[in-house]
């Protein structure tokens, strides 16, 4: 296993250190107050196509605290069979297939010898490298039912989300009962492993494709990475969770028989941004919508991105710094008794609208030990956010992401154990 | 040795037998026998990248139990018995953490093959020593009947679509707009049901990319593949005149002795074709990629938007293929061939929804709207009989 990105915190705070001295050098030549605009590209930008992540193993599934990768192809599926084999065949196959994927290795065969034989693997992965993949499985709220004989299997806190402020989902953009969330470093890698995924769920007879989001330009952090962009151009994840005690307290169940230890839900939402209204919005407008600056990614009460925010600062005319309404401080822990989900979100992209608009948002995918938590943060962004201007969730769905299987396992085998 | 390169192929017979020398050495030694059945065990693992493991590699002649566990090994799905490169037996669908599956063979005296795509060592030799008293009988034979009885149903629905073309023309040549409409509805199906099996029919002295001399452009081209040098033709252009332009002219009249013209010729030429029992399930998945490609789309009928009942002529024609393999299919793989008709029952009921007595050809028009509301569940359940389907040619032509 690669994962320099992981492994080397130091480095991470001796880059930041690095260029935190390059802005401030330039502050007499450019602009007086004014950060540089053209700051030069991070040297821990890049990245390494052989790295890889093993399937198997005793805690969580890869691709939640993995640092996340640069794209991202993510599927939902909805279950086509009432036989609970049907459903273990396929966790079964899809595990084998995810962990040859993950090794930069076809499913199967690509070109047969017997001429009538059609190909196991499509193809178009051959010779790329592993490019990080990480493939997660999740399982929707339907998987626990009397139709497969485990209904008393359900995660504890697994159900439909509860119906938020400002939701506007599309039908054929919600739901679904099973979940691929596959990112890589390389955007034909991820997609090649969902397309031989969802091809095996239709050859077993079990799943069909339900919707899908094609990510990129990760937006969110992981540790040791520096903190990218959304598509309105702010750092998107400045606070994410990232030490391991913070995923002990707000990522992993607790509740939840053992086989679901290491297990989390996962809230996906599909978030359109209205970005052509956003892009004439006035710098100090979306600065206020945010509450950060837009360049730094300081908080609009401090200088430097990991400042911590000032809730009650107030300036000459006694009004907040940072607004009653902006995005940071609705969503801020210290304002939400100190509630935290993990964020792994991905920009993307549907070309354009029939307004002849850009069509484009974040697919934010979030993990939690509880999905209330998501909820209570949703409620409050949902009713009062600056941001609902210009976004608007349009898709929706969650899943328990069962712990990674030991190797001659599957992903959540256990529970057709137990029933 | 390292895994195959999953770029070469493997050149079946001979290439497949370089890798009998590599096996890894299974104990030399006869299968034990229970309640008069010999009893192999399987197990894939994971070592040297995916191996399978006998834990005997004789048995007496007789019926022989193979059960098969997948322990650790991800690269590996399904395992075939093979004599001679056909497949006598397999199970797929085996992945590490499932249940031990078995299969039974009657088998005679010989060397066998335990085939296991994607391990290191894909062929082992399995023998069987004396001679059973009753040897499992040839799915081929099987097979060849079954390959007769679909001969019989091509010439069968040929010759119903000839009969329901002259109707056709008759009823153009009367000018009878009303009865045309219905009888163009009435003649559709018959070409929906065998387009794979005719497909590629050249008419003598004309070169293989002249469409001009191409029966299926003659007798069912359509605007999505027009080729203006040819012009239009067929089954698409009188229904162009029926049903978008609401009028019968001489050119249509001229269009419709043309189309009974080709489709007697059509009839001629199916009479002299043969069969393998891989080109009917070819054929059949043939008929599913028209149904997503032609019908889904709307594009098949574009004028009357009879595409349901076109998609009922391909699903019929499909499953007509697939029943006649069924019997040698089920010796193969049960578990395939039952998938492949629950897919197959699932279609036909969705189909069932779509029943309309008082629409042409007895199925709703397929309208825009309908198409906007449904045409993705309609392609779903395709795709959904597509992958299963999909895998039965190379079961069929490989079969014992």
């Amino acid at each position: 296993m690669k994962d320099d990105r992981k492994k080397d915190a130091q480095f991470q705070l001796s880059r930041r250190g690095l260029l935190l001295g390059a802005a401030a050098g330039t502050v007499g030549a450019a602009v007086p107050g004014m950060p540089a605009q053209a700051a030069t590209a991070d040297p821990e930008d890049v990245i390494d196509l052989t790295g890889e992540y093993p399937f198997y193993g005793k805690a969580e599934q890869a691709g939640i605290r993995t640092p996340p990768q640069r794209y991202t192809f993510y599927m939902t599926f909805d279950l086509t069979t009432q036989s609970r084999m049907d459903l273990q065949v396929l966790l079964a196959r899809w595990s084998a297939a995810i962990s040859q994927l993950m090794k930069g290795k076809p499913v199967g065969q690509i070109e047969p010898a017997r001429p009538d034989a059609i190909g196991f693997d499509t193809g178009e992965a051959l010779n790329l490298s592993p490019a990080c993949l990480t493939v997660t499985v999740g399982l929707g709220p339907n998987v626990f039912s009397d139709t497969y004989g485990l209904a008393g299997s359900k995660p504890p806190l697994l159900r439909e989300l509860k119906q938020l402020p400002s939701d506007a989902f599309k039908p054929e953009l919600t739901g679904g009962d099973l979940s691929l969330q596959a990112c890589a470093d390389d955007p034909q890698v991820a997609y090649h492993a969902v397309r031989d995924l969802a091809r095996v769920a239709k050859s077993t007879g079990a799943a069909a494709t339900r919707w899908t989001v094609m990510g990129f330009g990760r937006a969110s952090a992981g540790k040791g990475q520096s903190t990218p962009r959304n598509l309105l151009g702010f750092k998107d994840g400045t606070r994410n969770i990232r030490e391991d005690a913070d995923f002990d307290r707000s990522v992993w169940v607790k509740d939840g028989p053992s086989w679901q230890d290491h297990g989390t839900y996962q809230v996906v939402r599909k978030i359109q941004m209205h970005i052509e209204a956003w892009d004439t919005d006035r710098i100090s407008d979306q600065n206020a919508v945010f509450g950060r600056h837009k360049l730094s990614g300081a908080p609009l009460t401090g200088t430097h991105e990991f400042d911590t925010p000032d809730f009650h600062k107030k300036d000459a005319g006694g009004d907040l710094v940072i607004p009653a309404t902006a995005h940071i401080r609705l969503a801020a822990f210290e304002n939400n008794e100190g509630l935290r989900i993990l964020r792994r979100s991905y920009n993307y992209t549907d070309g354009i609208n029939q307004y002849g608009a850009l069509d484009a948002g974040l697919l934010f995918i979030s993990y939690q030990s509880d999905p209330a938590h998501f909820e209570r943060l949703q409620t409050k962004l949902g009713a009062a956010d600056r941001l609902n201007e210009y976004i608007t969730h349009i898709g929706s769905a969650i899943f328990f992401v069962p712990p990674a299987p030991q190797e001659g396992s599957y992903i959540a085998a256990q529970m057709f154990a137990d029933g | 040795m390292p895994p195959i390169n999953p770029t070469t192929p493997l050149a079946a017979a001979t290439g497949l037998a370089v890798f009998l020398a590599l096996a890894p050495a299974a104990a030399a030694q006869e299968a034990p026998v229970k309640d008069g059945v010999s009893q192999v065990k399987i197990e894939m693992t994971s070592d040297n990248g995916g191996s399978c493991v006998l834990d005997s590699n004789s048995a007496k002649a007789g019926p022989v139990t193979f059960s098969v566990t997948n322990k650790t090994a991800a690269s590996i799905s399904e395992l075939e018995l093979l004599s001679n490169n056909r497949i006598l037996g397999e199970k797929e669908n085996l992945a590490p953490g499932l249940p031990t599956v078995s299969f039974t063979q009657t088998l005679d005296g010989g060397t066998y093959q335990i085939y296991c795509p994607g391990a290191s060592a894909e062929l082992q030799d399995f023998k069987v020593t004396g001679k059973a008293e009753k040897a499992t009988g040839s799915t081929q034979d099987i097979l060849a009947e079954g390959v007769k009885g679909y001969a019989h149903y091509v010439d069968g629905v040929v010759d119903a679509m000839v009969t329901s073309v002259q109707r056709l023309r008759a009823d153009i040549d009367a000018g009878d707009l009303e009865k045309a409409r219905a009888q163009y509805a009435a003649a559709r199906p018959f070409y929906e049901r065998i387009e794979s099996d005719v497909a590629g029919f050249m008419l003598p002295g004309f070169k293989a990319t002249d469409n001009a001399g191409n029966l299926d452009y003659l007798v069912d081209m359509r605007a999505s593949n027009l080729d203006p040098a040819v012009g239009w033709h067929g089954f698409h252009a009188v229904e162009r005149d029926l049903f978008e332009k609401g009028e019968i002219t001489d050119e249509t009249k001229k269009l419709a002795a043309e189309l009974q013209d080709n489709v007697e010729k059509l009839d001629k030429l199916v009479s002299t074709l043969d069969y393998r029992p891989e080109d009917l399930a070819n054929g059949a998945a043939g008929l599913l990629e028209e149904v997503q490609t032609g019908k889904i789309t709307g594009e098949e009928e574009a004028y009357s938007h009879i595409d349901l009942v076109d998609f009922a002529g391909n699903i019929e024609g499909a499953q007509q293929a697939f029943a006649f393999l069924e019997p040698g299919m089920q010796k193969i793989d049960a578990d395939l061939t039952k998938q492949v008709n629950a897919q197959f029952e699932n279609v036909t009921k969705l189909l069932e929804g779509y029943r309309d007595p008082n629409e042409l050809g007895g199925y709703k028009r397929y309208t825009a709207e309908l198409k906007a509301s449904d045409a993705t569940k309609l392609s779903k359940a395709i795709q959904a009989l597509q992958e299963p389907l999909s895998r039965i040619a190379e079961k069929v032509a490989t079969a014992h």
